[in-house]
């Protein structure tokens, strides 16, 4: 496979591709595996200004209970990771129906840290509401993971169309669930 | 959904506080709590000013203004931070593809005449003899899809809409001959109550179209420039059998709405205060009624269903979906 959308996202996070950059922020990476459609509207601006919409499922929302004081909030071109004070990058899940997006987000940040930054950092997945936390490091595995989720991402905000709607159990509370479902 | 707020007298209106204060000729003094307001509409002579204005602005409100013949004047838009250049290029570039055009169109046309049609099915099987009127209707929606521009689509609507308001002096009492539908201005009540009707679906779907990006001007069925909202215009005709022709069939019918609530001039006649008062209490109502959605698995308000046409529409002109034209289901 063609590791071109990795490269561009490289050469876009150095500042070489003015022209065409191609970026992957650390929401995108969660949509990506919440839902790819949802991924298209976000890469497109699509915004709806659905009733109600409080946005249950917490996705977007920053959340500020951490439950374990974090010392700052990075800003590093595409993104933006919360460092703990022993330096590790925390991410807290929004529900535990979410872990996966959740995981592959802040393996992002840690695969961005090492590739863009040259930074070698360990990552602690939070839950505060169960008082949970995991640790999540930067193995082959997960960096494969990563790079085959860019290439995928690319392929979908590329794409002339978004990727049909498919039920999903968070549609209900997605903001774009009217828009998807009439 | 948030409310809407009318207000007939004459007077003004001002921002005091973190509300909005009327003050009527007379001295009365009443608030709108702007946090619930979706839009004010304004059908008496209103003075205000610029704050008021950026402070509804900054609220999302918007304000609708009626002026002689309850005809609808024109509004302020809140800006709300709703502009998407990309929303509005895909609805040039739909526009000005003939073909994407006319299926557009043709979207609007088939969904109007079916909700015309769901109003004539409900009287025909309610005592009256309106079968000829139905067939008329058939007819038209089976020219839709070999029509070839769009006033022959235009025609093809037009025919249907003469034929549905011939069952308006059926289903009226005596004293309410319809005759014909005339504008500029309404010769007689029923057409009062259409015009009145019509503009409160039109300016509700301004407020509608302009919570998405949509450019309110750039529409399909009707000539963008035909009024300034144009859009409007071509998503009202799917709503007006439902939000003005059954409201008004029913005011009439139960009597609730009578002669005495016009007023005869010279060749035109309008609502009253009291006919006025009544119409729009009921027209409220009737954009507050709830209905089970099939595809949302949840109730939704009339107004809601405005709102929803314009995101159909932008959801198929920013991914190519198809575009389902509401059609009355219940
Ligand atoms: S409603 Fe469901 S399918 Fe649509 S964007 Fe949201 S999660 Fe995806």
């Amino acid at each position: 496979m063609s590791d071109g959308p990795v490269t561009r996202l490289l050469a876009t996070a150095r500042g070489d591709a003015v022209d065409d950059p191609f970026r992957v922020t650390g929401v995108m990476m969660q949509y990506y595996y919440v839902c790819e459609r949802e991924l298209w509207f976000e890469s497109r601006n699509i915004e709806i200004d659905r009733e109600n919409a409080s946005v249950a499922r917490g996705t977007r929302v920053d959340e500020s209970s951490y439950g374990e004081r974090t010392q700052e909030n990075l800003r590093l071109g595409m993104i933006s990771p919360d460092l703990l004070e022993d330096g590790r990058v925390v991410e807290v899940k929004p529900s535990s129906a979410l872990t996966e997006p959740a995981r592959m987000q802040l393996s992002y940040y840690l695969w961005y840290l090492d590739r863009v930054m040259d930074v070698q950092r360990e990552g602690v997945l939070a839950h505060p509401t169960e008082r949970r936390r995991e640790e999540v490091s930067l193995d082959e595995d997960r960096r494969e993971k990563v790079e085959s989720a860019i290439r995928s991402i690319h392929a979908i905000v590329t794409a002339e169309r978004p990727p049909e709607a498919t039920e999903k159990p968070y549609c209900e509370s997605c903001a774009y669930y009217d828009f998807c479902w009439v | 959904m948030d409310r809407n707020y009318h207000i007939f007298s004459d007077g003004r209106i001002e921002r005091s506080e973190d509300t909005v204060r009327l003050e009527t000729i007379d001295g009365e003094k009443k608030h709108i709590p702007v946090e619930h307001a979706e839009a004010i509409y304004l059908h008496g002579q209103i003075d205000y000013n610029t704050r008021l204005m950026s402070f509804l602005n900054d609220h999302g409100v918007a304000v609708h203004v009626f002026g002689w013949n309850d005809r609808y004047a024109g509004s302020l838009m809140p800006e709300r931070g709703q502009t998407s250049g990309r929303t509005v290029v895909e609805q040039v570039r739909a526009y000005d593809d003939p073909e994407r055009r006319q299926t557009i169109a043709a979207s609007f046309v088939r969904g109007s005449i079916h909700n015309m049609r769901t109003n004539v099915t409900y009287y025909n099987s309610r005592d009256y003899d309106l079968g000829r009127v139905l067939e008329d209707l058939d007819d038209a929606v089976s020219r839709i899809d070999s029509t070839k521009d769009i006033s022959e689509l235009m025609g093809v609507e037009a025919t249907a809409r003469r034929a549905y308001y011939r069952t308006f002096d059926t289903v009226l009492p005596d004293s309410f001959s319809f005759d014909s539908r005339e504008y500029n201005p309404p010769p007689n009540p029923v057409n009062a109550l259409i015009s009145f009707g019509n503009s409160l679906v039109y300016a509700n779907c301004v407020s509608a179209i302009r919570a998405t990006a949509l450019d309110p001007a750039i529409s399909y069925l009707h000539e963008p420039g035909e009024r300034r909202y144009s859009l409007s215009l071509d998503i009202a005709d799917l709503f007006k059998p439902v939000l003005t022709d059954r409201l008004l069939f029913r005011l009439v019918n139960r009597r609730q709405i009578s002669r005495d609530d016009f007023r005869n001039e010279v060749g035109s006649c309008l609502l009253n205060e009291a006919g006025r008062t009544t119409f729009l209490k009921e027209f409220e109502q009737t954009l507050e009624r709830t209905v089970e959605h099939p595809e949302l698995n949840r109730k939704v308000s009339y107004q809601y269903l405005l709102r929803l046409e314009a995101y159909k529409l932008k959801k198929h002109l920013l991914t190519g979906e198809p575009y389902e034209p509401f059609k009355r289901w219940w």
